[in-house]
């Protein structure tokens, strides 16, 4: 017997999150195989594949929203894998989705949507609402300087917070969404496309705050497909084409890297774009 | 504006608190009416907490009803237990039984869920009628006595007025209370994405556990009230038709905002008091009101009361857009 906590901090030490030889099939179609990488603390590791490489599904595992068949979720070296997503929460990760999913119901604002991400921070409970008003108060105001603060951070204006989120443009619906999950002060953020639907203009702007959440020492896992981007901001990335991995490295390795071309752009652009790159 | 608002709810609290006094005194038939209207208020109140905040639709309201109202009455009527005590247990015996079945019910959305408490309902009721030694059975259970507190008996309709007035107007502040903290804009989160709030450390499961045990503690407590009032409760008092009523007071008050509930409650109770005198075409004309209200007021009676008190203050309708809530 041997302490698996131990053990696994011994392997992937300098790893914040190790995804370890990940399998997920969905009645037979297999949509991760064997998945295995690391991402080291304060890193923005970039997940690339074309669509359908099984991205957001290796996102959904790392969550919890979906078990996997085989392979184990490491975060601090600890086993995550029979954990349910708010534990994994808790745990401090903090995601994001590729179709933004604010709250709306009840005519809840931006602001409520911002409090609702320090839920972890404000663990309510009824009897906390009804009989410590006075507690309430205080760290309702302590939260709310604390929502206008992040709001701030990614850009919106304060004055945003009492409207209703449906009425933001969808790049600032975005920019919300990442702000509801910095509520948590989370450790490491997962990433879903968070560029799509952006202009050139608003890209840029992204690119500034990615840096600045990593500033932060926020480790970020991003999924994305605007490459100009990812390049742009990734220590390292990791490839995925039909759910295996296909690479791994750093930009300049992968942007050389004949397998990713051949997955990107076919095998008839290998030597073309090989002899560019010497050339 | 926060004084005008604020006069509003003076005056309709003076009114009720001054109802058995004037209205009351020259008819007192009224004071029964508005005591039923009252525990109805709860009830629509309580299932607001369950539908319009969570977001978990269940139409088996009716089944916490009736079991407040016979844990009151049989522990009153064949043992005598003092009315307080039994009303607590009622309390409690809904809350128990709300928690054991949402662990396994909650897990439901949607219709599904519908349908499991519609079940729910229909066995409770079924339950209530076979143990006939204990219930009465179909012919109900009789000889409840009048509530009581310490010695004084609230025998006097005026009396139970204000005790189930009071205890209306403390549900609706905790539920206000509720809905205004962290843990109403949990529920809204809930409500509006589970797998997203999920990722934000929320534990949904817990969270609509918690609120379906108080929604039916609540519905618990307005049957004991129930119970004591009638003196006299039958099966038939809390079927489906029961729940379903209790469900259309709230989408006719304005779901999500309790005090919509609250209006639809009185609505619903004092529209017969209207219809009444149209004899043969009273249920024509009862009808006819709730479909005219429910598809050309679609935000509920909440909704009109809002649209044209915004236009009364001259304050800009455009403003606030079309929502089921009160203005902030």
């Amino acid at each position: 017997m041997h302490d698996e906590a131990y053990e696994n901090n011994r392997l992937h030490g300098k790893h914040l999150l190790w995804v370890d030889n990940i399998t997920k099939s969905f009645s037979g179609l297999t949509a991760l195989l064997d998945v295995s990488f690391g991402i080291e603390r304060g890193h923005i590791k970039a997940l690339i594949g074309p669509n359908g490489a099984g991205k957001t599904t290796l996102l959904n595992v790392i969550s919890g929203i979906l078990s996997p068949d085989r392979g184990h979720v490491y975060y601090r070296g600890k086993d995550l894998t029979r954990l349910r997503p708010h534990e994994i929460a808790a745990q401090g990760l903090s995601r994001t989705f590729q179709l933004v999913r604010l709250f709306t119901a009840n005519n809840a604002k931006v602001l409520d949507n911002l409090m609702i991400g320090a839920h972890l921070k404000l663990k309510p409970s009824f009897v906390k609402s009804l009989f410590l008003r006075g507690t309430i108060h205080h760290q309702d105001r302590v939260i709310r300087e604390t929502a206008y603060e992040k709001l701030r951070f990614v850009g919106l204006e304060p004055a945003a917070g009492e409207t209703s989120p449906s009425n933001l443009p969808f790049g600032n619906q975005r920019l919300l969404e990442i702000a509801r999950a910095l509520m948590a002060e989370p450790e490491m953020l997962l990433l879903d496309e968070p560029a799509s639907g952006l202009n050139d203009a608003e890209v840029e702007e992204f690119k500034k705050l990615l840096l600045a959440v990593k500033e932060k020492g926020i480790t970020i896992l991003l999924v994305e497909h605007n490459m100009k981007l990812v390049m742009d901001v990734a220590d390292e990335i990791v490839v995925l084409d039909f759910g295996r991995k296909l690479a791994e490295g750093n930009c300049d390795e992968i942007s050389c890297n004949r397998k990713v071309i051949e997955a990107y752009l076919g095998s008839d652009y290998v030597n073309v774009a090989g002899r560019n790159h010497s050339g | 504006m926060k004084v005008k608002r604020n006069l509003g709810w003076l005056a309709l609290l003076l009114f009720i608190a001054l109802f058995p006094a004037t209205v009351g005194r020259i008819s007192p038939y009224y004071n029964t009416v508005l005591i039923l209207v009252g525990i109805y208020v709860i009830l629509a109140v309580s299932l607001d907490l369950l539908i319009g905040f969570a977001g978990q639709i269940s139409v088996g309201h009716a089944a916490f009803f009736a079991l407040g109202a016979y844990t009151s009455g049989i522990l009153t009527a064949k043992h005598s237990i003092s009315p307080s005590i039994a009303l607590l247990s009622g309390l409690f015996v809904s809350g128990l039984v709300a928690w054991g079945i949402g662990r396994a019910v909650l897990r439901l959305k949607g219709y599904y869920l519908a349908m499991a408490t519609l079940g729910l309902n229909a066995v409770i009721v079924k339950l209530i009628t076979g143990f006939a030694s204990i219930t009465g059975g179909a012919s109900g259970l009789l000889h409840i006595p009048p509530f009581q507190i310490f010695s004084l008996t609230l025998q006097d309709h005026t009396y139970y007025y204000y005790f189930v007035w009071g205890i209306v107007i403390l549900v609706i502040t905790c539920c206000l209370a509720l809905t205004k903290s962290p843990f109403g804009s949990t529920l809204i989160a809930i409500h509006s994405d589970e797998e997203a709030a999920s990722t934000l450390g929320i534990d949904c499961p817990k969270y609509k556990l918690h609120v379906f045990v108080i929604s039916s503690m609540l519905a618990g407590v307005a049957g004991s009230l129930f119970a004591h009032f009638m003196g006299f409760i039958a099966p038939d008092d809390f079927d489906i038709l029961t729940s379903i009523l209790i469900l259309v007071m709230l989408f006719l008050g304005g779901v999500g905002t309790i005090y919509g509930a609250a209006l639809g409650a009185a609505f619903l109770k004092l529209l017969p008091e209207v219809t009444y005198g149209f004899h043969d075409y009273e249920l024509f004309l009862h009808g006819l009101i709730l479909i005219l209200v429910l598809i050309f007021m679609p935000e509920g009676l909440l909704g009109i009361l809002t649209n044209v008190k915004n236009r009364l203050l001259g304050s800009k309708v455009l403003s606030n857009p079309p929502s089921l809530g009160t203005d902030s």
